[in-house]
């Protein structure tokens, strides 16, 4: 049973592979804290896990780190969300009409390459340094990486699909929502699940540039007193939430596409 | 000759420069079964999706009792070899799925014709089922039953055996008759196996190899009757037919086989 974990493209196995995973963490924290319990690394620079962890935890008690976790997760989802309601038909509709495909692919393609950071500047000018210029940002690294795996999706729904549809009398707008919006779904959900942690990504560069408050900010104002610690801690929660959110939707797309 | 119900007429197909299908005269019968029978890549699929629809001939005109036909319709319904169900509907909605866009049935006649449906193709007992917790054989009975509870009057089937295992595919074989027989439609059944054309055809038409032109008409009916039992296939004019059709297509094919 072991002998399978070794083997090229071996079979999966529940148990051993999550205790396999949970070790290998420990492992990792371990080895971090002998680092520094041993005097290899300067707990300045690189403090123990038990520092962090206690850092992590008078953040929670006395410095409303839920209250920021809240902004940033809110401010997340408000994006992410204006990201997916607008990519999701408009992917559809680049694979379905060449002539929307046509126009704004190349557009697309372009502005999917703009670094994000670089845009602070201009966003602050149009937008001034409250809230819209977050959401905006978040915004601006989600939708352009999710409309063309939207469009991606569509583009693989089996032509069959399309055609029995047609042979049963449907028109193309029922085909796109009875049809090829039904078989894109679990892949749309797995895609949408990664974007979603992009926009974690650019979420810390949001809030660094103009903000008081969020993870971000935690993070950043940290390292302006030096306190190592407490920038870990707040790197540290945004990594819990990621791993949560993304369970949950594993969880959710075996739930909802059992049929698969 | 029997009155043309669905006609061919001087219809070719071109992809671009490459001519797919030279011009095809041919007139199948109401509730006729007509096998395209030849190699793979030949374009006989192509000629049978212009019939539903599915593809524009270049030139020439095809006919559904009397009328050009145009687009794809309910009147014409495909049964393919893959992706022939919708994963994501039980066996019952999927059979329903086929008059989904039916005004003129109301939600109970739907569940009736639903219920005729599933016992025609044997599927009572699956009708809660997801494609896939049923074998690919099922798979292809619900595509059949969707289509038929559609309305359509012409089945155009698109090698819809050809992913299954021996056993499975004769028993299909049979039970096509069977439904056909029950539930009388006109069908199109491409495939490149010559004993399942000969077994499930009226009319056998073979097709050369690209561009397609029909190189022989075979018509079963006068020779095999309408009933078609598997020990049919053990028989010597059946072997012996088969094997002549079989030379025919290898003969066409060429020796790179």
């Amino acid at each position: 049973m072991l002998r399978e974990l070794f083997t090229f493209r071996g079979g999966a196995q529940r148990w051993p592979e999550i205790a396999i995973g949970a070790a290998a963490s420990v492992l990792v924290v371990l080895l971090w804290q002998a680092s520094s319990s041993l005097g290899w690394t300067n707990p300045r620079f690189l403090p123990p896990p038990t520092e962090v962890l206690a850092a992590f935890w008078s953040m929670l008690t006395t410095q409303n780190l839920l209250y920021h976790a809240w902004v940033s997760t809110e401010r997340v989802w408000l994006a992410f969300a204006l990201s997916a309601v607008l990519a999701i038909p408009i992917g559809m509709l680049m694979s379905s009409y060449r002539i929307i495909g046509a126009s704004s692919e190349p557009l697309i393609d372009f502005i999917r390459y703009l670094p994000v950071p670089a845009l602070v500047p201009l966003c602050i000018i149009w937008f001034g340094i409250g809230e819209t210029t977050k959401i905006f940002l978040l915004w601006l690294g989600t939708f352009f990486q999710l409309v063309l795996l939207v469009a991606d999706d569509m583009r693989r729904v089996p032509q069959e699909y399309v055609e029995t549809a047609y042979t049963v009398g449907a028109r193309p707008r029922q085909i796109l929502t009875d049809v090829a919006f039904r078989a894109m779904l679990p892949s749309l959900v797995d895609n949408l699940r990664i974007t979603l942690g992009w926009c974690w990504t650019y979420l810390i560069i949001a809030e660094i540039v103009a903000s008081d408050s969020g993870l971000g900010w935690v993070i950043w104002t940290a390292r302006r007193y030096v306190k190592t610690p407490e920038v870990m801690a707040g790197v540290f929660a945004i990594g819990i939430i990621g791993l949560v959110t993304d369970q949950l939707i594993r969880v959710l797309h075996r739930r909802w596409f059992k049929y698969l | 000759m029997p009155a043309p119900y669905l006609a061919f007429d001087q219809v070719s197909k071109r992809f671009g420069e490459l001519p797919v299908i030279t011009p095809i005269n041919l007139a199948i019968a109401r509730n006729e079964i007509v096998v395209f029978l030849g190699p793979s890549g030949c374009g006989k699929t192509t000629l049978m999706r212009m019939a539903g629809g599915l593809d524009r001939p270049s030139q020439g005109i095809i006919r559904l009792a009397g009328e050009p036909v145009g687009g794809p319709d309910r009147r014409r319904g495909m049964v393919f070899q893959a992706y022939s169900s919708f994963p994501w509907l039980t066996v019952a909605d999927n059979v329903a799925y086929g008059m989904r866009y039916r005004g003129d049935l109301t939600a109970p006649q739907k569940q009736e014709r639903v219920a005729h449906y599933l016992a025609l193709v044997g599927l009572t007992e699956f009708a809660a089922s997801f494609p896939k917790r049923i074998s690919g054989g099922m798979r292809q009975r619900v595509a059949i039953a969707r289509t038929l509870a559609a309305g359509s009057e012409v089945l155009l089937m698109d090698e819809p055996f050809g992913a299954l295992d021996a056993q499975t595919r004769e028993h299909l074989q049979t039970q096509l008759r069977a439904i056909q027989r029950q539930d009388a439609k006109t069908i199109i059944f491409v495939t490149h196996d010559v004993e399942e054309a000969l077994f499930i055809a009226d009319r056998v038409i073979v097709f050369s190899k690209r561009p397609a032109r029909i190189i022989a008409e075979i018509d079963i009916a006068a020779r095999f009757g309408p009933e078609r039992t598997l020990e049919l296939r053990e028989t010597k004019p059946f072997f012996d037919l088969r094997n002549e059709v079989l030379r025919q297509v290898r003969s066409e094919v060429g020796v790179n086989v």
